[in-house]
């Protein structure tokens, strides 16, 4: 039965798409091997995906054939009918049996490989920090602030210390699935500042992993707990004065202002299947590079070129991003809609209390809505496998020279 | 007669004295090697993150360690003239396919026979018996929750598709096993190396892998010093209910130090007087037939047995069963005793350095607040310093600070 197997190896190598159920038995399926071990079911149904939307080549072919599936999981699997010794082992499977799930844990290997190879997207070197820039620090949700602070940085008003402090922020969901995403990026090591979060170098959790987590913690990462960052940073500065809390969108010309600058960079808000996507690439990464680079690639490197389908124009609350493509952020799903309501009241009441305006609900989240799809909005396998095959087939590898790096 | 350049490359089983193994081989490199013997590694963990490397796996961060890891393994390896060892019991989950490339890397070439390099498959072995337990709480002290009941229902499971399944299979179906890692290699090549049944001499494994790797006759220092402890029921017990209540709740990198090793290596592996983990005597015939099987298909192979094949089979089940999802609650409060007690040393210590640190932050941030303060200041911070190093500085010191009207001398 190898013989019907080496078949279907060179089927799919000549970039067919036949499934293994219905690939055919007898001399007319069979051929000589090509190599010493039949590849895993996972690897061989990854290239009959990758043959029906697009041309792998050869090159591509080969290392989606030697590929292993990274980290923990199922290992890789004989082919249903073509097992060395079936008495023994995983059972087989028809690879066509096999959850999107599997199929994505083989393509962030390749992908990581190949961010490796890319490396990140050159940028121009920072500016000479200017004497006379205005003196402030830029805190809170990372996706708005990091961003921000970054282009500043390379425009040479950097942040430094003495001046004001901005906070921003926006509705308690949208500042979770923004948190999450920028550890799924960033993987919290260095610039965030998010290694005490709980999450350490273990890798992120999925999305409903992550929220559950911190339901158990009943509270909220430091960094998006705004009237907590509020506070220490009037302990710190001495004054309420110098401490300004921004969560409506509309505020930016206030944040122009305060950093003294006249324009402000416009940054993004990945799709949830992008973090997904990220956070497995993360894990996948941190078998081959340093966690500093690891972080590098995935913001200057990975979110730079993910296709812009899979970002959105960020001006606030991920309900009201103004969308570029169909990008949709992470929604909390309904069995925490319940805390997360009830955290966000809280600290919306703090704030008052502490003098700063009121927090906005957030999206989906007010009394007897329901915005909740099926994966709790963390971008299901199948999705995260689609944009995976786009990128393998080349969709992000085009030239990137002067496009500037968002993040 | 020119003797052939070997590989011997032990792939598990885990809890199978692999540790202490590994131990003497790392501690006594330099006899081996003196002895035609390589076994590659600088550090303890080498032959862990070469094989962390090779599966791809990740391992609470030290995957981080590991990057190139195999290859420069396999690099020392062909390198070597003589006979090298690699040993690591996760070697077991290996792929066909990083099987493969284990072996091609290690020989160079062709993956069992490559010109003049011989290589050997090393497996050592336990019964189901005991190594079901062993297993369940190598999960718990890796901070799972899952109960014991659930843990035996989830490997008994015929299809196999959980990550415990996954994973328990993986390291401990023997032929499996042997059909991923040495399809290829005659059955003399495969050397499997039994763990002798409770009772037995102490030093009784040592000397059946001793014979599997030619070591006999070697004088090699076998002083333990590295084990992986097991823990009674009480202390397993009270490790998993501290799992399911903080596990969620503590980062990895704080559980490992904390959890793993204060806590279950170093206080309640002491409590050696409390009931061992078993087998439920309802399963002991179950795991008995699976090990039948196993028994059965390494004898039709024929390969070399280090020990005896019946040793597989296990000790018989317990007169007594003690449950570790309902133990004796008084037990469980004794161990609660001790790790609180070890939980609060730790935590007098870490204020010891709190306090330390603190003290050392002050002084840092107060040089960083000088450090920012006006370009003027420093100028005249420096001004001041130069002017105090000549008589005329200083006499034109004094009379700035009577113009001004204070007698302060520090800047």
């Amino acid at each position: 039965m190898t013989a019907r197997a080496w078949g279907w190896v060179r089927h799919l190598r000549a970039g067919g798409t036949t499934p293994w159920a219905q690939w055919p038995e007898g001399p007319e399926g069979d051929a000589e091997p090509a190599g010493r071990v039949i590849p895993g079911a996972q690897q061989l149904e990854l290239l009959r995906r990758l043959n029906q939307v697009g041309a792998p080549g050869p090159e591509l072919a080969t290392r989606v054939l030697e590929a292993s599936a990274p980290g923990r999981g199922r290992p890789d699997l004989e082919l249903v009918g073509a097992a060395h010794d079936s008495r023994f082992g995983a059972r087989p499977v028809d690879p066509g049996d096999l959850s999107e799930d599997e199929l994505v844990r083989v393509a962030t290997l390749l992908l990581a490989e190949d961010l490796v190879a890319l490396g990140p997207v050159p940028r121009r070197p920072d500016a000479v920090p200017r004497p006379w820039r205005r003196r402030y620090r830029l805190v809170g949700d990372p996706l708005l602030s990091d961003p921000v602070r970054r282009e500043l940085i390379a425009r040479g008003h950097g942040p430094r210390p003495g001046g004001v402090i901005v906070v921003l922020g926006t509705d308690l969901p949208t500042m979770l699935a923004d948190f999450w995403t920028a550890r799924c990026f960033a993987f919290g090591q260095g610039s965030l500042g998010l290694g005490a979060q709980g999450l350490g170098a273990h890798g992120v959790p999925s999305w409903p992993e992550w929220l559950e987590s911190w339901r158990a913690r009943q509270g909220v990462p430091t960094r998006i707990d705004l009237p907590g960052v509020a506070r220490t940073w009037v302990q710190r500065r001495g004054s309420r004065q110098h401490v300004h809390v921004l969560t409506d969108p509309g505020q930016r010309p206030d944040v122009r202002e305060l950093l003294g600058v006249r324009r402000l960079p416009a940054p993004v808000r990945p799709s949830a299947e992008a973090a997904e996507l990220a956070r497995r690439l993360s894990m996948a990464l941190g078998l081959m590079v340093t966690p500093a680079r690891r972080e590098l690639l995935l913001t200057e490197g990975l979110m730079p070129r993910l296709p812009s389908t899979e970002l959105s124009a960020l001006s606030g609350p991920a309900g009201s991003s103004s969308a570029t493509g169909s990008a949709a952020p992470p929604v909390v799903p309904d069995e925490h809609r319940d805390w997360v309501r009830q955290r966000g009241e809280r600290m919306s009441r703090r704030l008052v209390r502490a003098g700063y305006a009121e927090l906005p609900i957030g999206p989906g989240l007010e009394d007897g809505s329901s915005e909740a799809d099926p994966s709790g909005g963390s971008g299901g396998s199948g999705d995260v496998l689609s944009l995976a095959m786009r990128m393998l087939l080349g969709d992000w590898k085009g030239p990137l020279e002067g496009k500037p790096v968002k993040w | 007669m020119v003797s052939r350049k070997r590989v011997l490359v032990h792939v598990g089983t885990p809890k199978t004295g692999t540790s202490h193994l590994q131990d003497v081989l790392f501690r006594n490199r330099a006899v081996l090697a003196d002895h035609g013997i390589c076994y590659p590694a600088e550090r303890f963990d080498s032959h862990f993150l070469a094989a962390l490397d090779l599966m791809k796996l990740n391992w609470g961060g030290l995957e981080l360690e590991a990057v190139g890891a195999w290859d420069a393994l396999a690099e020392q390896v062909r390198a070597w003239p003589g006979t090298s060892i690699v040993s690591h019991e996760i070697l077991a989950t290996a792929s066909r396919m990083q099987v493969d490339r284990a072996l091609s890397t290690l020989t160079g070439d062709g993956p069992t026979d490559a010109g003049d390099v011989e290589v050997h498959v090393v497996l050592s072995v336990r019964d189901l018996v005991r190594q079901i337990p062993a297993e369940w709480q190598e999960n718990v002290k890796h901070r799972s929750a899952i109960s014991y009941a659930r843990f035996l229902e989830t490997i008994t499971d015929p299809e196999r598709d959980s990550r415990i399944g996954t994973w328990f299979w993986g390291v401990q179906e023997i032929p499996d096993i042997v059909n991923r890692w040495a399809a290829t290699l005659p059955p003399e090549r495969v050397h499997l190396v039994t763990v002798p049944a409770p009772g037995a001499p102490r030093d009784e494994l040592w000397h059946r892998f001793s014979q599997a790797f030619g070591l006999d006759g070697i004088d090699l220092d076998l002083t333990p010093e590295r084990a992986n402890p097991s823990l009674g029921v009480p202390e397993t017990a009270l490790l998993r209910r501290v799992n399911r209540k903080f596990a969620p709740r503590v980062d990895p990198a704080d559980y490992r130090p904390l959890v793993r090793e204060l806590l279950a290596h170093q206080t309640l592996s002491r409590r050696r007087r409390s009931d061992r983990l078993t087998l439920p005597p309802a399963l002991h015939t179950w795991a008995q037939e699976v090990s039948g099987t196993w028994i059965e298909e390494i004898r039709t192979r024929g390969y070399d047995v280090v020990g005896d094949l019946d040793d597989l089979l296990g000790p018989p089940p317990p007169e007594t069963w003690s449950d570790p999802d309902a133990p004796a609650e008084a037990e469980v409060a004794g161990a609660a005793v001790d790790a609180i007690g070890a939980l609060l040393i730790e935590a007098a210590r870490l204020r010891e350095v709190e306090g330390r640190l603190t003290h050392e932050l002050a002084e840092t941030r107060a040089a960083l607040d000088r450090s920012y303060l006006r370009p003027t200041y420093r100028l005249r911070e420096k001004a001041v310093h130069a002017l105090e190093h000549s008589g005329v500085g200083r006499g034109l010191l004094a009379l700035y600070r009577r113009a001004r009207g204070r007698s302060s001398r520090s800047a």
